[in-house]
C-alpha cells in the first residue's frame, strides 16, 4: 500500500514535468495550428538560460525565472514575427520551418558548448521532504506547483482578458474572428510568445534535475506531443490532466511492469485514445479538423 | 569555354603533381570521429590522443622515413562515416584509417575502407560485433564491451567483495544498464560472468537513457536492497540515476558504474560528497603508475605541452596508445597494405603493461586485441583515483568510503 501511494506521488510529479512542457505546446498547437517541432528546443534554451544566469550572475535557477521567462517570450515573438508569419499562407512550410528551428537551436547550442554536459546547481532543488517512506524533492514539487499555477493562470487569462478572448475566438474560427475585427496576426504573435515563455519556464525549472545537453528537449517533447493529443488540442485542462495521466501511467508501468516498457505502454494508451476519442479527453469535438478545413 | 578548360587544366596540373609528390612523402592517416555534433567533445579528445602520438613519432623521424600526417574525417553517424572515408581516399589520398569514438560509425566506415582496400585500425569503438564481422581490413587494438564487463566482474570479485567482507557468491547485486545494444551487451555479459562465479542474488534491469524520469528504476533497486549497484549507461542517465538515488535514499554499500561516470560532468551534477567512494570501470587515466602503463606520465606531459590543459576525458590515452601501436605495426610491416599490416599485427605479442594505457598486444583470430587496458577509478575527494587493478594503483592509495556510509 505504501508502495502504491509512493508511486502515485512519483507519477503525479513526473506528470507535472510533462504537463509543463505540454502546456505551451498545446497553446501553440491549438491556436496557431502549428505543430511546433522546436518546442523541445525552446525548453532546452530555457535550461541553458538558467545555466547562463547561474554562471554569469550566480543566480539560483528559481530566481532566473524572472529573467529567462520574459526573454523567452521575446524569443517567441521574434521567431514568429520573422520566420513563421511570413509563411502564414503555407501551413506545411511553417511546420518545416519549426523543424529547421529545431536543428538551428540545437546546433547553435552545440557549437557554443561543444556538447559538454552542464549542471545548474540549486541548494533548494536538492532538498528532500520525507513523509514516512515517501520522499519528494523540492525541485519536483516546484514543477508541480508551477504547472498547476500556470494552468489556472492561463485558463483565467483566456477566459477573462480581452487578449485571451481574442485567442479563443481565433482558436474557434480564424476567419470569423478576423471578420469581427480581431487582429489575427497579432494574436498569433502573442500566443507564440506565451507558448515560448511557458517552454522557457519549463526549461528553467527542469534545469536543476538534469544534465544539460543540446538534444535534451527531445526527451520531453515526444511525451508532450502524446499529452497534447491525449488531453485534447488547444485545451489547457487537457494539457494539465493529460500530463498527469501520462506521468501516472509511466510511473506505475515502470515500477510494476518494467522501466524499459513504460514508454511503449503509454504510447499504446495514446493510440487507443486516438482511435476511440480523436478529440482527446478535453478537446472540443471537431477542433482537430479546423486546421484541415482552413488549409483546404 | 575552351579557354577556360585549358586554363583549368594548366592551373590544376602542377597542383595535382605537387599533391602526388606530397602524398608520396608523407604517411597520411585518416582519423574518423565525430568532430561536430553532440559527441564532438569526445571525438576531438580521441583525435588529440592520436595527434600527440603522431607528433612524438615525427620528432623521431617519422615512420618508414616518411613524415606522418593526421587528417580528420568528421562523422557523427554511419552515412557520414562512409562519406568521410570516400573523401579521405579520393581527395586526401590517405594510406589507412584510424578511429572511432562511435561504434556505428566504425561499422560503416570500416566497411567503406574495405572497398578501397585500406586498413581500418580501431582504438576506441566498443561494440563486440565489430570484430565478429571478421572484416579483413579491420583490426581493433582497444578495449571492447566484453573487456568492460570482465573488468567490472573482476572488480566485484577481487576488490569489492573483500572490502565488504563477503564471498563473491554471497553478494547481492543489481545489474542496471541502458537498453540499447551498448548497455545490453555489457549487462548480459556481466550477468553471465557473475552467475559463473556463483552469484545467486542478481537482478538485471534496463532503462532508456533518454527517459525523463528514472525514479521507478531507483525504487525497484531500493526494494531489492543490493550490496552492489552496477550501472552501465551514458552520462545523462547515470547522472540522473545517481541524483534520484540520493533523493530517494537508495544507499547501496557500493556503487560501480561502467563506461562513464568518471568525468567532470558527473562531478558537477552530483558533487564530491555524494560521489565519494563511487567506483567507475573506464579507460585508463594518465595518473596510473608508470609501472602499470609505461610512458603514461610522458604522455600526460606531452599532452599538456601541446594543448595547454589536462585531458578532458581518459579516452585520449587509449587513443594515443592505439596510434602508437599502429605506427609500430606499420614500421614492422614496412608498408600500409592490408595483408602486410595484418601479418605484422598477428606477429605482435607483448604482455599487459607494455604500453602507456597498461595494455599489451596479442590479437585473436578476429583481430581483437586480447590485452587492452581498462582500469577502475574511485572518486575520492572530488578526484578520480585509479584503484584497480592493483598494479595500476599509485603508492599510498586505499579505498575510501567503502562500504558507503549509511
Amino acid at each position: 500500500m505504501d508502495n502504491v501511494l509512493h508511486i502515485l506521488v512519483v507519477g503525479l510529479l513526473v506528470g507535472g514535468i510533462y504537463g509543463l512542457v505540454a502546456i505551451g505546446l498545446n497553446l501553440i498547437f491549438g491556436v496557431i495550428r502549428i505543430v511546433n517541432f522546436a518546442h523541445g528546443e525552446l525548453v532546452m534554451l530555457g535550461m541553458y538560460g538558467a545555466y547562463l544566469c547561474y554562471v554569469t550572475l550566480g543566480l539560483d535557477p528559481y530566481l532566473s525565472v524572472l529573467l529567462v521567462v520574459p526573454a523567452m517570450f521575446v524569443v517567441g515573438v521574434v521567431v514568429h514575427r520573422l520566420i513563421l508569419q511570413p509563411l502564414h499562407a503555407e501551413s506545411s512550410m511553417q511546420i518545416f520551418a519549426t523543424f529547421g528551428l529545431l536543428i538551428l537551436f540545437q546546433n547553435v547550442v552545440l557549437a557554443l558548448t561543444r556538447g559538454e554536459g552542464y549542471s545548474v546547481p540549486s541548494k533548494l532543488a536538492g532538498l528532500t521532504i520525507a513523509v514516512g517512506d515517501i520522499r519528494v524533492t523540492v525541485s519536483r514539487l516546484v514543477i508541480f506547483a508551477a504547472v498547476t499555477l500556470a494552468a489556472i493562470a492561463l485558463h483565467l487569462f483566456l477566459q477573462r482578458t480581452l487578449i485571451g478572448k481574442s485567442i479563443r475566438a481565433v482558436t474557434q474560427d480564424r476567419q470569423a474572428a478576423q471578420l469581427m475585427g480581431i487582429n489575427v496576426e497579432r494574436t498569433f504573435v502573442i500566443t507564440f510568445g506565451i507558448g515560448s515563455a511557458l517552454a522557457g519556464l519549463a526549461g528553467v525549472l527542469l534545469a536543476p534535475i538534469y544534465t544539460l545537453a543540446p538534444g535534451i528537449g527531445g526527451n520531453f517533447v515526444l511525451a508532450a506531443f502524446a499529452v497534447v493529443v491525449l488531453g485534447g488540442l488547444g485545451s489547457v485542462a487537457g494539457a494539465y490532466f493529460g500530463g498527469l495521466i501520462v506521468g501516472l501511467v509511466e510511473a506505475f508501468a515502470g515500477f510494476y511492469i518494467d522501466p524499459e516498457l513504460k514508454q511503449a505502454i503509454w504510447f499504446l494508451i495514446f493510440l487507443a485514445v486516438l482511435v476511440i476519442r480523436p478529440t482527446g479527453l478535453f478537446g472540443q469535438v471537431g477542433a482537430e479538423e479546423i486546421g484541415f478545413r482552413e488549409q483546404g | 569555354m575552351q579557354l577556360n578548360r585549358i586554363l583549368g587544366i594548366a592551373l590544376a596540373a602542377p597542383a595535382l603533381a605537387f599533391s602526388l609528390v606530397a602524398a608520396a612523402q608523407t604517411l597520411r592517416i585518416g582519423a574518423i570521429n565525430p568532430y561536430s555534433g553532440p559527441l564532438a567533445l569526445y571525438g576531438d579528445e580521441v583525435a588529440r590522443g592520436y595527434q600527440v602520438a603522431v607528433d612524438e613519432k615525427n620528432a623521431k623521424g617519422g615512420v618508414l622515413g616518411r613524415k606522418v600526417e593526421l587528417i580528420r574525417g568528421d562523422a557523427g553517424n554511419p552515412q557520414q562515416g562512409i562519406a568521410a572515408v570516400d573523401q579521405l581516399v579520393t581527395r586526401d589520398k590517405v594510406d589507412l584509417f584510424i578511429g572511432t569514438y562511435i561504434s556505428a560509425v566504425s561499422n560503416a566506415a570500416s566497411d567503406a575502407a574495405q572497398r578501397y582496400g585500406k586498413i581500418y585500425w580501431d582504438t576506441n569503438a566498443l561494440a563486440a560485433d565489430l570484430t565478429e564481422r571478421a572484416l579483413p581490413n579491420f583490426i581493433r587494438v582497444g578495449p571492447y564491451a566484453p573487456t568492460f564487463a570482465e573488468m567490472s566482474v573482476r572488480t566485484i570479485a577481487e576488490l569489492i567483495a573483500p572490502a565488504l567482507g563477503k564471498e563473491t557468491r554471497d553478494l547481492s547485486l543489481w545489474v542496471e544498464h541502458e537498453d540499447s545494444i551498448y548497455g545490453k551487451s555489457i549487462g548480459d555479459a556481466q550477468k553471465k560472468l557473475l552467475e559463473a562465479r556463483g552469484v545467486k542474488a542478481l537482478t538485471q534491469g534496463a532503462h532508456n537513457f533518454r527517459a525523463a524520469d528514472l525514479t521507478d528504476v531507483v525504487l525497484r533497486t531500493k526494494r531489492a536492497n543490493p550490496d552492489v549497484w552496477v550501472i552501465t549507461g551514458y552520462v545523462p542517465d547515470i547522472n540522473l540515476l545517481l541524483k534520484t538515488a540520493r533523493e530517494q535514499g537508495l544507499k547501496p554499500p557500493v556503487i560501480l558504474t561502467v563506461g562513464t561516470g568518471d568525468t567532470q560532468e558527473t562531478l558537477d551534477a552530483l558533487g564530491a560528497e555524494f560521489l565519494e567512494g563511487v567506483m567507475v570501470v573506464s579507460y585508463p587515466r594518465p595518473d596510473i603508475s608508470d609501472q602499470f602503463g609505461p610512458g603514461a606520465s610522458a604522455y600526460l606531459a606531452n599532452y599538456r605541452k601541446t594543448y595547454n590543459r589536462d585531458p578532458i576525458a581518459p579516452q585520449s590515452l587509449t587513443a594515443y596508445t592505439g596510434m602508437k601501436i599502429l605506427l609500430e605495426t606499420v614500421e614492422a610491416a614496412g608498408s600500409t597494405e592490408v595483408d602486410k599490416v595484418r601479418a605484422a599485427a598477428a606477429r605482435l605479442d607483448k604482455p599487459f603493461n607494455s604500453y602507456p594505457s597498461g595494455a599489451g598486444v596479442k590479437f585473436d583470430d578476429k583481430f581483437q586485441n586480447a590485452r587492452p587496458g581498462v582500469t577502475v577509478i574511485q572518486w575520492q575527494g572530488g578526484k578520480q583515483i585509479t584503484v584497480f587493478p592493483e598494479q595500476a594503483r599509485a603508492a599510498g592509495v586505499a579505498l575510501k568510503n567503502t562500504p558507503r556510509k549509511q
